[in-house]
């Protein structure tokens, strides 16, 4: 039905004519420029982008021609807004701790998860004693429950375990969390019992039809309210980042914590609260991502997990702006990759990623950091 | 007489220069591990789960191996191991079950294979460094494991490929476990000798240094390319070695395993132990796999509520980065110095004691 073959000879060809080019360039032009380094790294984001760009353009062409299709084409990218929002906040929480503590937090997910787990037993409450009480405001209230859990958890995390820790090498605090990681795992189902429960979406009612460029589109209410909390929480969580003493310290810690430290900068209360306010907002999006499957489980962050680490990868652990916008390329092209190549859609977009970092190692928006010997 | 007393005598330093031998423990590892498979053999009632408890530990020992190669001696972390031990299982089950070719000429092809794939990582691993790289081989792991669940032409996709038989050399013959045990045993042995003789030979100085400092490395001389290539060379040998071994021995491979969470759970093995120690590599996969496998699901409790071991296995190694970084086999070895110390002080005192000299 679709050309598939076509479509990857067409982006190979594409990207070996970038390569060729980018290395005639670089031993014919760049050997007499003055400032060699700027112009090799301009010429690769170009090309990157070219890239990504055209295997857009690519898969555009290949949507099947049943409905409208740039219609269709829309209509997927904003199907995924509500995979695109929880992505966004688990990329965030992580590259966060990453900032502060310098470590990979694997257990970001399973902490997320507890907070889900919260979630559900408070849903379970409130339907039990207030009968009267709305849809909406009950989730809701779950959500900030299962967000504070997830900030204790992990304030507890960093105060007591991170902090304690002799010596900590850069595995060695990221084998810890890898230790949380079988902890959360195997405590889940002790405390909460072994009983399905699950979550109920925020908002059921009817789609929402809007017109944009033309093409008439929709989206689903709760899907909706998700983007809506998501950009406030984002938003503020930036606007805290840039503006206040915390989000001072917390860029004073992010760029050398033992400076940060002297020039009096509490790098441990900076630390605990950067680590909780990344279980907060993964507690969010666990509870966000969870009415997507049957029931509340174990298993209900490790896609987006990985996914997370893909895209922090992608954007580039050293910024902000770079992992947001690696999530939100990431579901939408895994969404537009499976028109084309069902089931195989992941392993096609981590090779993609895989190809850029290795031309690009910091990441789509890094910035090379001077390292001293 | 005098004859006699040299004879005892050479006999005594006969037995210290074997007791003294570097592979002398390595046998006894070894041994230990083919004692439970004997007694079955012999008649004694063993349960199959134990049996197959020592197994598993045997073949993740192997694949330990090879990772602290590249994370003790290199200081690389990779979470690349379990989509490498897969490709060795469907390797095997795909030769043996569609091409009926023999297990040799399987274990020369896989070797092949993992020269390949590990120069490629190994290619990777020179653009990118630390956390990075162990996030992008955690990519790669994902990326073979969608192939696995997807390539069901070969793999037979989420539903798992068992092995039909293995062939030999002619003709396919049924697995006998019996037999594949001592075989990985003895396979064990000989990857500990190789890792043995690697780390102390002038690669694994090389590799050491460049786990150290890179920088003061490539001054001294050290081709940063050459080591990491074959560092990440020999862990993906070892990683589809200990792939075949499974498949042989277990005969079934399912992608699900396949998951962050072995690699999770070698690496922890390795951390657990001390990643530069084989007897701490034995000791950390013991704790981490065999401990579960072999002694808690013997006991009721532990039975009914396989959570509490993930959780104790999780504190085990919490515990174990929070206090002693170097891992156990360090705190084994400083234990037995402070015995050591408190004996020598004890028989110095009881000296002094008995015969009057002054104890300083």
């Amino acid at each position: 039905m679709f050309q598939t073959e076509g479509f990857w000879k067409s982006i190979i060809l594409f990207l070996l004519a970038l390569i060729v080019i980018y290395f005639i360039l670089n031993v014919t032009v760049f050997k007499k420029l003055q400032n060699k380094t700027k112009a090799k790294s301009i010429l690769l984001n170009i090309s990157v982008v070219l890239g990504l760009l055209f295997l857009f353009f690519k898969l555009y062409t290949l949507i099947p021609d049943v409905i409208n299709p740039p219609e269709l084409y829309a209509q997927n990218i904003v199907n995924r807004t509500l995979y695109i929002c929880v992505l966004a906040l688990a990329t965030t929480a992580i590259v966060l701790v990453f900032k502060t503590s310098n470590t990979a937090n694997f257990a970001q997910g399973s902490i997320a998860e507890f907070g889900a787990f919260v979630a559900a037993k408070l849903i379970i409450y409130f339907v039990a004693t207030y009968t009267n009480m709305g849809n909406t405001v009950m989730v809701l209230l779950a959500v900030l429950g299962g967000a504070l859990v997830a900030f204790l958890i992990s304030v507890c995390v960093d105060v007591f375990i991170i902090r304690n820790s002799k010596m900590p090498s850069v595995v060695g605090k990221q084998m810890i969390t890898m230790g949380l990681v079988l902890v959360f795992a195997g405590s889940i189902p002790l405390i909460f019992g072994s009983i399905p429960m699950s979550i109920p979406k925020m908002l059921y009612g009817d789609n929402i039809n809007f017109n944009l460029f033309g093409l008439d589109l929709y989206i689903t209410q709760n899907a909706l309210l998700a983007l809506i909390l998501t950009v406030v929480v984002l938003g503020t969580l930036f606007a805290a980042l840039k503006l206040t003493k915390w989000g001072l310290g917390v860029r004073a810690t992010a760029s050398s914590e033992t400076v940060a430290s002297m020039m009096g900068v509490n790098t441990k209360v900076i630390t605990a609260l950067s680590w909780g306010i990344a279980g907060l907002i993964g507690g969010m999006a666990a509870v966000f991502w969870a009415p997507n499957t049957s029931s509340v489980g174990v298993g209900l962050m490790t896609s987006t997990q990985v996914n997370g680490f893909m895209a922090a990868i992608l954007g580039g652990f050293g910024s902000f702006i770079g992992p947001l916008v690696a999530s939100f390329i990431i579901p939408v092209l895994t969404g537009l990759l499976s028109f084309v190549v069902l089931g195989w859609e992941n392993a096609v977009v981590y090779g993609i990623i895989l190809v850029i970092v290795l031309f690009k190692p910091l990441g789509l928006f890094g910035k090379q950091v001077a390292k001293k010997v | 007489m005098i004859y006699q007393n040299k004879m005892s005598a050479d006999r005594k330093a006969k037995f210290s220069a074997i007791k003294h031998h570097p592979y002398f423990g390595f046998v006894i590892i070894t041994f230990l591990m083919l004692i439970v498979q004997l007694l079955r053999v012999s008649g004694l009632d063993i349960p199959v789960a134990l049996l197959r408890a020592f197994g598993y530990t045997m073949i993740y020992i192997i694949i330990a191996l090879g990772f602290s190669v590249l994370l003790g001696y290199g200081g690389m972390a990779s979470l690349g191991t379990a989509g490498f031990v897969g490709i060795g299982t469907y390797v095997v089950g795909y030769f043996t079950n569609q091409h009926e070719m023999s297990i040799f000429l399987i274990i020369i092809i896989t070797i092949l294979g993992a020269i390949i794939i590990g120069a490629i990582v190994g290619f990777i691993s020179l653009r990118i460094e630390g956390m990075y790289l162990a996030i992008i081989t955690l990519g790669l792991s994902e990326i073979l494991n969608e192939v696995f669940k997807n390539a069901t032409t070969i793999t037979n996709g989420t539903n798992g490929l068992s092995l039909d038989g293995i062939v030999l050399f002619n003709d396919a013959i049924q697995v006998n476990h019996n037999t594949i045990f001592i075989a990985i045993a003895v396979i064990m042995l000989f990857m500990m000798i190789i890792t043995l003789n690697l780390m102390k030979s002038p690669t694994g100085r090389a590799l050491l240094a460049m786990r150290n400092s890179q920088s003061a490395a490539q001054a001294l001389g050290v081709s940063i390319f050459k080591y990491r290539l074959l560092a990440f060379i020999t862990s993906t040998v070892y990683a589809l070695l200990g792939g075949v071994m499974y498949m042989t021995y277990i005969g079934f491979s399912i992608p699900s395993s396949w998951s962050l969470a072995f690699s999770l759970n070698i690496l922890a093995a390795v951390i657990v132990g001390g990643a530069q120690s084989i007897y701490g590599i034995v000791l950390g996969t013991f704790m981490i796999f065999g401990l579960n496998l072999a002694v808690l699901q013997q006991i009721p409790l532990f039975v009914q509520n396989p959570a509490i071991s993930v959780v104790f296995n999780g504190l085990l190694i919490i515990a174990v980065i929070m206090f002693y970084p170097g891992g156990l086999i360090r705190l084994i070895g400083s234990i037995g110095h402070q015995i050591k110390l408190k004996t020598q002080q004890w028989k110095k005192k009881r000296r002094a004691y008995i015969y009057g000299d002054d104890p300083e």
